[in-house]
């Protein structure tokens, strides 16, 4: 019945080349795709960001996923909570920032018995050179904490796809909520601009 | 025009379509009227439309429908320009523009709709073609039966009055607890999705 005004848009951006000179592993950026598609993930939400934006941009290349953009984070969420709700299974990408603007409707999904992956950028490991991700940094993982939300912080890229697949087992078995952390270093090439 | 009487209106077309409802009143109507399996009571606000814009992108072949009121859409009106983005045309949002957060305390704060926001030129401006005001009863049924049967997005917002407020104190009591309602809700779609194949 529905039409999908943009999911279905072809987009054509570099992967390993975002606009502000960033150099991804490209490595990682295939890993985690490949997490997902193992994973079972068929639905995936973001709102854009500079740390994920590899990622995001790969699933869309690669299709297979049902790929949407909210306007804000806790929206974007919420929309994956949905999709879980009819069947799907559902992954919410953000940078750190998004998880502070969450805590609700995480504390429902919680609550309420539905989960969704998260996948978040720009959180507190290191590798935050700038002042204005300061605010970012601090408040992701306080907040999944908070609520007890499983949430892994990767270091190696050759964990990703394992990662993946083991939080949405757990996602499915225990109904909750689950992060996984991305540093700088796992998903840039060492030493680019952030 | 009597919220109660459109949700009456509203529960009455639904037959079995998934629905998220924000906190306040509504809720016990629905519960009275047509308790349905695919029913997510008291959302959280603002993530009622949100959680059904999910579905709906999630579910094409459902109608999906989300309830809210003119303060729990206000607290998150973005969600207007994704709904807008993505057009599915099998979502269907009701507002119920009362002026005022009425189930909070005395029920006497209002909302800025009584100061001059207009919740349908919020939608407009968020790109969305399919929307309605509605003041008299009349208006309201052929606006939510359009809802029901036509392609959308849908975004019909309904002038009410304040007269409901006194059926607090009867409320119906609902028929899950929240904490339940994820697995009852998640397990009857996928109940149904299997068997359609």
């Amino acid at each position: 019945m529905a039409r999908r005004a943009e999911s279905k848009t072809s987009h054509s951006t570099v992967v390993n080349t975002g606009q502000a000179g960033v150099r991804y592993r490209q490595e990682a950026l295939e890993s985690f795709y490949d997490g997902f598609k193992a994973a079972g993930i068929d639905f995936a939400v973001f709102l854009p960001d500079s740390m994920l934006d590899g990622i995001e941009q790969l699933i869309i290349e690669r299709g297979g996923i049902d790929t949407y953009q909210c306007s804000r984070e806790d929206e974007g969420v919420a929309m994956a909570m949905g999709a879980f709700l009819v069947g799907k299974r559902p992954v919410a990408l953000m940078e750190g920032s998004g998880i502070g603007l969450s805590a609700l409707i995480l504390a429902r999904g919680i609550v309420q018995k539905t989960p969704t992956m998260l996948i978040v950028g720009h959180n507190s490991t290191l590798g935050e050179r700038y002042d204005y991700h300061g605010a970012t940094r601090l408040v992701a993982e306080p907040v999944l904490r908070a609520l007890n939300i499983p949430y892994h912080v990767l270091f190696d890229p050759s964990e990703i796809r394992t990662v993946i697949v083991e939080a949405q087992e757990t996602i499915e078995g225990q109904r909750i909520p689950v992060g996984v952390l991305v540093p700088s270093h796992v998903i840039r090439k060492f030493g680019d601009d952030q | 025009m009597n919220r109660i009487e459109v949700l009456r209106y509203i529960a009455s077309l639904r037959n079995g379509d998934p629905m998220i409802i924000s906190p306040g009143l509504a809720n016990y109507t629905i519960a009275e009227e047509r308790d349905e399996p695919l029913t997510i009571y008291n959302m959280d606000i603002p993530y009622a439309t949100p959680m059904a814009l999910g579905m709906a992108l999630g579910w094409p072949e459902r109608r999906i429908i989300s309830v809210e009121g003119d303060g729990s859409l206000l607290a998150g009106p973005g969600v207007l320009t994704t709904v807008a983005r993505y057009q599915p045309q099998n979502l269907a949002i009701f507002v119920f523009d009362n002026g005022a957060y009425l189930t909070t305390g005395s029920g006497k704060a209002p909302t800025t709709t009584a100061f001059g926001t207009d919740i349908e030129q919020l939608g407009r401006a968020a790109g969305m073609k399919n929307t309605k005001t509605v003041h008299t009863f009349d208006s309201a049924k052929t606006a939510v039966k359009r809802a029901f049967t036509e392609p959308g997005p849908w975004l019909i917002v309904a002038k009410v009055d304040k007269q409901d407020r006194p059926s607090q104190r009867t409320r119906y009591p609902l028929p899950m607890y929240v904490y339940e309602a994820g697995i009852k809700f998640h397990r009857a779609a996928s109940q149904e999705k299997t068997a359609k194949r």
